[in-house]
């Protein structure tokens, strides 16, 4: 902030703090300080303004125009209307198809860390020793850089590798796979690594939800003669659904973003088999430098991202809405 | 459902589980320690039979890695853990002061309409790679690219949403009561806040802090993308050992891994029971 | 030889390695049709003897047997004993349809079997326009009516109920007592509930069971039990208010008798010849309020002042201290004193109770 605005900021906190010390015999409890409210939010405000509004609302123009650096000032650039996103949407099939990838990854590896993390957290609902350490140790994975994540399984996947030599181990030594030279390979590889990286945060979320579900139904429905099976699929599991709901949507929103372990990975290969979204912008802006076609390809995604958390959340909406107020 | 006893098959699900969690952890701590003859090897080794620290000096010595030969890269890792520490301290310590104040804000006033929290959560949506072109972009003319300050703007409104939601739903849980009491006794309502209200959520503030701590310090592509000679960060390092060496120096590459993963272990451990807060912008506390 | 419905046979439950002693050798019977009413302050081990009788908890020693066969080993949902939760505890991502159907479609029934069973129940509790709604849209009684229907659709054997009228409020109370006793009527079931509330006991059931600590204090029909209470707890816990009970002593000098307690000496007719074997016993005389009325000095049993009066629509409940005896009395409204009036209360010595100090058990006579 500037002198100006620190100026006008220390006035304001200094009216309010004896406006306040003076009112305060009659305590104004119902009525909440509007001021302050505004005051507290205001550096929120001013960061999100200016490092995230400004730099969204000048990629906005910006996919809006032809611009490379070689052209000068942004400002001087020529808007070429919706060239870049009809492109982009009709003849690009490298975004295309890097859209219809991530989403078909994050797809497989969101079902595969819902299955493995719910399984694991009805397992620790069972009594045994030494939960606690376990515990930690099941949510480590979650807590690895994700460039570590990538770098060690991309040690792990070489075919000098201890994942082919226990391969070879178990089924012969030609059961070594290329696991970089092969597309489907390499998706396998991307795939698993996020599994492991990430079921820890589905097992976290649930079992805590599960340890949130009321006993007595429970009860109840035993009582009725409902076997444990029963119980798991008509009580639990719905009564868990708000739960999986938000881990879902928290980690959709995150891996449609992938990036980091595929760079360290595959960077995208072998071709551009295991091109995530993000790894196709990163070469658009950074590599191609066609920033103005990767501001387009942004905010693309950035409209199916929010479409696809609204349709995930809209199971759940009424609850949402419900436990604001 | 609760309090079944685990049975056999089930214990053995576990543990195999808990080994596959753990082996790429032991692997690339196995690596750290590698002799550099071991480092090639095919098949490749599980656990060196020499094991050296050998490699934790090498990182920090610049002659050492021009000694490999390695095209392009005579960095010694120094820089990158500098630089990690000062982007990763300060851009946590601003994201969390800055997401107080906006929590409280929200919490016990909830004006600014809806407009505020919905603009601070969908900092979130936008893909990184995405956000860093306009960046890069203003951050040239303005003469912020490849410097710290830049790369500290960015981590505090890439955590902004985290720290503001966490702390929310920490101040969410006291109740309005504490601050009309104080006030009572004679404070103002700014004073209220930070005499009573902080002071009550010190847990909870602790946890944020060490979870935005985790985010700032894993984050990668701004780092990249911002970063020439002068900013480093870690990720962005290994990265460059990586890619530069097609993966000849693993011992190396690998301590660097380790180095950078001991914090985040520890501070995972720290905050563990409120990581599903943290987690889930606050809709799910243990 | 027909069997009670119900059995329970010195049921022992012992928490936490032994420490702690829930239930010690609680042993009762109920008829088929029969409802009971098991009462006491919490802690007491009534909610206990609940669980382990729907099959939620075993004990650690004793029996439960349903029609003469035990069913310690049965699991709960095998025994045909059906348990009303005091939240209730409805499934509330179902309608109320599915929840009334829940018991018959996990055991296989056909669908038009079910449909007509939850018919019928949700016509009994009058619920038949709900069945379409959600759970988690219904309110407090509704939610209870479709808890109960939920067991009564499986047709158990026995009814159990967990505090059924603590979580209404008053209007609501009452319609559900009425509820509860039409539903007994109706389909004679065998109804077992738990309460702290000697009220709730006192209106719907035929026994009560009075619990303390762990014992079965007394189990005795609804009717008698506030005049004979068999021991001092009971006394103390039924009525409202409940029995005066007064520590003293027997004197006596061989002709006649007298209880005394301080300066308070009160004459015991010749009727109660037997208290002179307990001359010089510590001893508590029962006296209920309403059997205390009001009366002139020099008739009166003791004499006093009063404390306080608590109208309570065609009664009053008058507090008179004398000495330093506290004694309440129930008085038609239309008599009631003013407080601080000076006032004489002339005891029904029919009405007198003996417990003996020591044991708090009742002296018969």
């Amino acid at each position: 902030m500037n002198e100006l605005s620190e100026l006008r900021v220390a006035s304001e906190v200094s009216d309010l703090a004896r406006e306040d010390a003076q009112g305060v015999t009659a305590p104004r409890s119902s009525l909440p300080s509007n001021r302050l409210g505004q005051l507290l939010m205001l550096p929120g405000q001013i960061v999100s303004l200016l490092v995230l509004v400004v730099p969204l609302v000048v990629a906005f123009y910006m996919s809006f125009t032809d611009w490379t650096p070689t052209h000068g000032s942004l400002l001087e650039a020529t808007l070429v209307g919706l060239d870049n996103y009809k492109e982009l949407l009709i003849y690009d099939t490298r975004f295309v198809e890097a859209v219809v990838r991530t989403l078909l990854i994050s797809a497989v590896c969101l079902a595969l860390e819902f299955v493995f993390g719910l399984s694991l957290a009805v397992l620790f609902l069972r009594e045994f020793r030494g939960k606690a350490i376990l515990f930690s140790a099941f949510l480590t994975p979650m807590m690895i850089l994700p460039v570590v994540v990538g770098y060690t399984f991309w040690m792990l996947f070489q075919s000098n590798g201890p994942i082919n030599q226990l391969l070879m181990l178990a089924f012969g030594s030609g059961a070594g796979l290329q696991w970089f030279r092969s597309a489907p390979l390499a998706v396998s590889a991307v795939i698993i690594t996020e599994v492991w990286h990430w079921t820890p945060l589905f097992f976290l979320i649930l079992l805590s939800g599960l340890n949130a579900i009321p006993e007595n139904p429970v009860r109840a429905a035993v009582i009725l003669g409902a076997t444990p099976r029963q119980v798991f699929w008509r009580i639990v599991l719905p009564m868990l659904k708000p739960v999986i709901i938000v881990a879902f949507v928290i980690r959709a929103m995150e891996i449609v973003k992938l990036f980091d372990e595929v760079f360290m990975l595959t960077r995208g290969g072998p071709g551009t088999s295991t091109e995530t979204i993000s790894l196709y912008i990163y070469k658009l802006a950074f590599a191609d430098f066609q920033l103005a076609y990767g501001a387009a390809a942004a905010f693309l995604v950035l409209l199916g991202t929010l479409v696809l958390i609204h349709l995930l959340l809209a199971p759940i909406r009424n609850q949402l809405l419900e436990a604001r107020r | 459902m609760t309090g079944r006893k685990l049975t056999w098959p089930l214990a053995f699900v576990l543990f195999g589980a808990l080994i596959v969690s753990l082996f790429p952890v032991f692997w690339i701590v196995m690596t750290a320690i590698k002799p550099p003859t071991d480092w090639n090897a095919s098949p490749a080794i599980w656990i060196p039979s020499h094991p050296t620290l050998i490699n934790f000096k090498t990182l920090f010595d610049p002659d050492s890695i021009r000694a490999y030969g390695v095209g392009g890269v005579s960095q010694a890792a120094t820089n990158s853990v500098f630089g990690s520490l000062l982007a990763s301290v300060v851009g946590t310590a601003l994201s969390v002061a800055i997401g107080l104040f906006a929590a409280i804000g929200i919490s016990r006033y909830a004006n600014g309409g809806k407009a505020t929290p919905l603009i601070i959560l969908s900092g979130r949506m936008f893909p990184p790679a995405a956000i860093a072109v306009p960046f890069v972009i203003i951050y040239s003319n303005v003469g912020l690219i490849d410097t710290y300050r830049g790369l500290i703007a960015i981590y505090v409104a890439g955590t902004l949403p985290f720290s503001t939601w966490m702390l929310k739903s920490f101040v969410d849980d006291l109740p309005r009561e504490i601050e009309e009491a104080a006030m009572i006794d004679g404070r103002s309502r700014l004073m209220a806040h930070v005499f009573v209200t902080i002071p009550l959520i010190r847990g909870g503030l602790l946890a944020t802090t060490l979870f935005v701590f985790i985010l700032n310090w894993s984050e990668f592509m701004f780092a990249l993308v911002l970063s020439y000679s002068n900013v480093t960060t870690i990720p962005v390092q290994l990265a460059r050992y990586v890619t530069a060496t097609a993966g000849t120096l693993y011992g190396v590459q690998a301590a660097l891994a380790v180095l950078a993963m001991i914090p985040l272990v520890l501070a995972g451990l720290l905050i563990q029971s409120h990581l599903a807060r943290g987690m889930t912008f606050g809709a799910v506390k243990r | 030889m027909t069997f009670p419905k119900l059995e329970i046979v010195n049921l022992r439950k012992l928490f936490g390695n032994e420490s702690f002693v829930a239930l010690d050798g609680v042993d009762f019977a109920v008829e088929a049709g029969e409802t009971v009413a098991l009462l006491g302050p919490s802690g007491c081990g009534k909610s206990t003897t609940l669980n382990i009788i729907v099959g939620l908890e075993q004990p650690t020693s004793g029996d439960i047997r349903i029609d003469g066969r035990s069913v310690i080993g049965i699991p709960p949902g095998k025994r045909n004993v059906g348990l009303v939760f005091q939240d209730y505890a409805v499934f509330t991502h179902m309608t109320v349809f599915e929840n009334l159907a829940f018991g018959l479609i996990i055991r296989g029934r056909a669908k038009a079997e079910i449909a007509r069973a939850v018919h019928d129940v949700a016509e009994l509790l009058g619920m038949q326009n709900s069945l379409k709604l959600s759970a988690a849209e219904l309110g407090g009684s509704e939610l209870q009516r479709v808890a109960i229907g939920r067991t009564l659709v499986t047709k158990p054997a026995i009814l159990l109920l967990d505090e059924p009228l603590s979580n209404l409020e008053a209007s609501a109370r009452i319609a559900m007592r009425r509820e509860l006793r039409r539903l007994q009527s109706e389909i004679g079931l065998t109804i077992i509930y738990v309460t702290h509330d000697q009220v709730e006991a006192l209106c719907l059931a035929d026994r009560i069971a009075v619990m303390n600590a762990g014992k079965l204090q007394q189990i005795e029909r609804t009717s008698v039990i506030c005049k004979k209470p068999d021991h001092v707890f009971v006394a103390g816990f039924m009525g409202s208010p409940p029995m005066n009970l007064l520590r003293g002593e027997i004197i006596g000098d061989g002709t006649s008798a007298g209880f005394r307690r301080d300066g308070l000496i009160i004459r015991l007719p010749s009727s109660e010849a037997f208290a002179t074997n307990y001359v010089g016993q510590p001893i508590i005389l029962g006296l209920r309020p309403e059997s205390l009325t009001l009366a002139a000095a020099n008739e009166a049993t003791i004499c006093g002042k009063v404390a306080v009066v608590e109208p309570r629509g065609p009664e009053a409940v008058v507090t008179v201290e004398a000495g330093t005896v506290s004694l309440k009395a129930v008085v038609p409204t239309a008599e009631r004193p003013q407080e601080g009036a000076d006032i004489g209360l002339l005891a029904d010595p029919s009405s007198f109770v003996f417990f003996s100090g020591e044991t708090g058990r009742r002296l018969a006579s």
